[in-house]
């Protein structure tokens, strides 16, 4: 019996040893934003390469943590630096490899069928009159990047003590989106890259960059990272990824 | 009161086709398992609604297949005691009692109540829930519970069957009592020859779904066709006695329709009626008139049929107004060469009474 | 310890959400119950499956669906909305509506298997005693399925106030109106440092449930020496 067991752990012990180091397969972490983007760029380089990305998207709160205990992320890219931070202050990325590679833009959208039309977003908007007693949905701004942001520009333009009480947190950015496609929410705070992929949406406004500090993706290699992730990481700050994030409206920096 | 059943319906592998009349009093169904008897009940109470069927009870149709008439159960005033009582275990003993009362159209006093209660022994047990009660405790109030939603019909299936013997003895005299002072007609389904001879003013017998034979309890007893049409091994026929006088010598002496019967000290007083039955296997036929013999009752008869069937013969016998049944081997028969029409005497071994009835 | 004003908060907003919840869907789940007892019909099988659908379905899954049905557009959010003046959206209400539906099948199938268990003859011999449809199902159905229906009632409540996914995804995240223990919780392990307050709050939760599992077992007590078994 025990001859059988010693065997069996054994046998487990050499599959997952294989599989750690299976060199045709890269992890990456990414925020939520970047789904769609990420999602292109993953299929053009299994397509050249032959290699098998596998990307999982999240807030970046719920990613870093999950880093952090030990969740097996060969590429990780934040929405913002506090996570990034995070996780460097824990020793947990190879720093050297850190970089921002991309940036966004914050917007204020409606529902298609608003009647709203396009407007200037500075100290003089009357966002309690444009809201006509609905609520304004953004990520949650306790913790999710996209509402840290928001948060940021709207106490920049005085309007947050008046609007912290007319909020809809939402969990992450593409669940506000959700809000105001579906007309739930008359007025929402989202990235420009998201705005521009929901026909559903317009936007009424941008959100002016110097009420924030700069929306940027900070992209690093996690520590212990597989050489098929640090291969697909070149690829993914190259050339053909930036042209795939242009296209999706993300600014280069 | 009167009441006219009749009812087909086909179910998978067995077919009900009955039809019977009742005329008051306590009416008999009688028969095995499996010959109809609880689906006939189930009709009658409205559970069951036949393919085809007519009941009519004093004139009030309460089913009528042609004419499209179908009174639910819940308005038909036909009380049912189910075999396995069924009593509501979320309510006292009083509040089942009350759950028919408070439902009915005329609905009895307070004093009637009272005196249901008294007359079933349950006084006590009012404030019990259902759970902590004997076998025998539900049966009596199933019972009462029934009689005091003031039905116009009493259906009992076999209120018994989930008895032992000594609680069936305990139940049967208070069914006797309500026989006799509740004065609601009774139909009772039973296949104990026991409690239909105890109980019943007719019988009717039911075979495969269909009825066998039916008539006053008295008549149908030692009808030669009932033995054969009821399939019972033991029977005999049943009288209408009363106590005449109590003797020194510690027996008591009832007269019948057909003479008297000398019979072990009764615990009634003179004037009281009971029933007897005598076994037909307890009868002894003979020619002449014996003087010098133990039994005591002696019965001058005529013989009314002969029925022979397997090595035995059933001899119904004429005494005065009653009806006696004696069984005799064939051998006897052939021996003594009987006849309807001859003359002889009956003589009686033992005369059954009931338990209850007897002296200690 | 203590409760901060926001602990406090949530607190009584994961109570009166479940509470409300488990209250508006009973009368539900006893009609769908009763009406599956007795129904005949092809297809039955079917609706049996659709009432447990929401204990299958991934909870952000139901939120989403709770959106498309009863957000302000929504077929049935719109008509609530114009004959009853129901709103859903970005309030306490939707979190309680997302709790009653998701919970709704171990309220359905503990009424169920309470009714199935019943005596069928009992109501035969009500009937027989004069009482109809309504009357047997107020004076022997009702009672005698008591059990199950707080069994039933007991188990969702405890569900309900374990909700997260629907409600977060249905009705956001906003203090004092939809933010429930869970997602209060949520929010403290979201911050950086609040792993603190999560404890704290955690604790609040497993006191709730000792609470609710104690009361559970004197009401199931009770019920059953009520019908007398």
């Amino acid at each position: 019996m025990r001859r059988t067991v010693l065997a069996l752990s054994i046998a487990m012990l050499a599959a997952f040893a294989g599989a750690a180091h299976a060199a045709d397969k890269a992890v990456v972490f990414a925020a939520a934003s970047l789904t769609n983007a990420l999602q292109d760029i993953a299929a053009a380089y299994e397509k050249k390469t032959g290699v098998h990305i596998v990307n999982s998207f999240a807030s970046s709160s719920t990613l870093a943590r999950q880093i952090e205990n030990g969740a097996p992320a060969g590429i990780f890219v934040s929405a913002d630096t506090q996570w990034m931070d995070y996780v460097d202050k824990r020793g947990l990325i190879d720093s050297a490899s850190r970089r921002n590679v991309i940036g966004n833009a914050l917007v204020l959208i409606a529902p298609a069928s608003s009647p709203l039309g396009p407007r200037a977003i500075d100290a003089h908007l009357d966002w309690m009159k444009l809201l006509g007693g609905g609520r304004l949905a953004l990520g949650d701004p306790d913790h999710v990047p996209a509402g840290i942001y928001a948060k940021q520009a709207l106490q920049h333009l005085g309007a947050w003590d008046s609007l912290q009480s007319h909020l809809a947190p939402a969990e992450d950015v593409r669940a506000a989106l959700v809000y105001v496609d579906r007309g739930e929410a008359p007025l929402g705070i989202v990235y420009l890259t998201d705005a521009r992929q929901d026909p559903g949406v317009k936007i009424v406004g941008v959100i002016p960059e110097d009420s924030h500090p700069p929306i940027v993706y900070p992209f690093a290699l996690v520590k212990g990272a597989s050489s098929a992730a640090r291969a697909y990481f070149a690829f993914l700050t190259g050339k053909t990824a930036l042209a795939v994030f242009a296209r999706y409206s993300f600014t280069a920096k | 009161m009167s009441a006219e059943i009749s009812l087909h319906h086909e179910f998978s592998g067995f077919v009900l086709d009955a039809q019977f009349r009742m005329d008051g009093g306590v009416t008999a169904l009688f028969g095995p398992s499996g010959s109809g008897k609880t689906s006939t009940i189930n009709a009658i109470a409205g559970l069951l609604n036949p393919q085809n069927g007519r009941i009519v009870i004093d004139g009030r149709a309460v089913l009528d297949t042609q004419a499209g008439i179908s009174i639910p159960a819940h308005a038909r005033r036909i009380g049912t005691v189910f075999q396995d009582a069924r009593l509501f275990p979320h309510m006292s003993v009083e509040n089942n009692l009350r759950f028919g009362w408070r439902r009915a159209e005329n609905p009895a006093s307070e004093d009637e109540f009272a005196h249901i209660v008294e007359l079933l022994g349950l006084e006590h047990l009012l404030p019990r829930k259902p759970a902590k009660l004997s076998g025998g405790e539900k049966s009596r109030v199933a019972l009462g519970r029934a009689l005091l939603s003031s039905p116009g019909l009493l259906l009992l299936d076999e209120p018994l069957a989930a008895l032992d013997a000594p609680r069936k003895s305990e139940i049967l005299p208070f069914l006797e009592r309500l026989r006799d002072e509740a004065r609601v007609p009774m139909l009772y389904v039973s296949h104990s020859l026991d409690e239909v001879t105890r109980l019943a003013d007719s019988v009717v017998v039911m075979r495969e779904g269909r009825v066998a034979a039916s008539g006053p309890v008295f008549d149908l007893m030692s009808d030669l066709e009932f033995a054969r049409a009821s399939g019972v091994e033991s029977y005999g026929a049943v009288l209408d006695a009363k106590v005449r006088s109590h003797r020194d010598d510690g027996l008591s002496v009832l007269s019948f329709p057909g003479g008297e019967l000398i019979v072990g000290r009764i615990a009634k007083e003179p004037g009281a009626r009971l029933r007897v039955r005598i076994r037909a296997e307890d009868i002894m036929l003979a020619l002449e008139e014996p003087k010098a013999i133990s039994a005591n009752n002696v019965i001058p008869a005529t013989i009314a049929a002969i029925r022979e069937s397997g090595g035995h013969a059933d001899v119904q016998l004429a005494a005065g107004n009653a009806k006696l049944v004696a069984r005799i081997t064939s051998a006897s028969l052939k021996r003594l060469a009987l006849a309807p029409g001859m003359k002889l005497f009956a003589i009686v071994k033992s005369v059954t009474v009931d338990r209850n009835t007897q002296g200690e | 310890m203590m409760l901060t004003p926001a602990e406090l908060e949530a607190l009584l907003l994961s109570l009166r959400v479940s509470v409300v919840a488990i209250a508006c869907a009973l009368p539900f789940a006893l009609a769908a119950a009763v009406w599956l007892s007795h129904a005949r019909f092809p297809g039955k099988t079917l609706v049996e499956g659709a009432f447990t659908l929401p204990l299958v379905l991934p909870p952000v899954v139901m939120g989403y669906l709770l959106l498309l049905a009863f957000g302000t557009r929504g077929p049935l959010g719109a008509w609530l909305l114009a004959h009853l003046g129901l709103r859903f959206a970005f309030d306490w209400k939707g979190a309680a509506l997302a709790s009653a539906i998701i919970t709704f099948p171990f309220q359905f199938r503990a009424i169920r298997l309470a009714l199935e268990a019943m005596d069928s003859g009992l109501a035969e011999a009500a009937e027989t005693l004069g009482a109809r449809a309504l009357d047997r199902f107020a004076n022997l159905t009702l009672p005698l399925a008591l059990p199950g229906i707080v069994a039933g009632a007991i188990t969702a409540f405890a569900a309900s106030l374990g909700e997260f996914g629907a409600i977060i995804t249905f009705v956001s995240n906003i203090p004092g109106e939809t933010r429930t223990l869970p997602l209060a919780i949520f929010n403290a392990l979201q911050t950086p440092g609040g792993n603190v307050e999560a404890a704290r709050l955690s604790a609040l939760s497993i006191i709730l449930a000792l609470i609710g599992v104690a009361l559970a077992a004197i009401a199931q007590r009770r019920v059953t020496r009520l019908i007398g078994r």
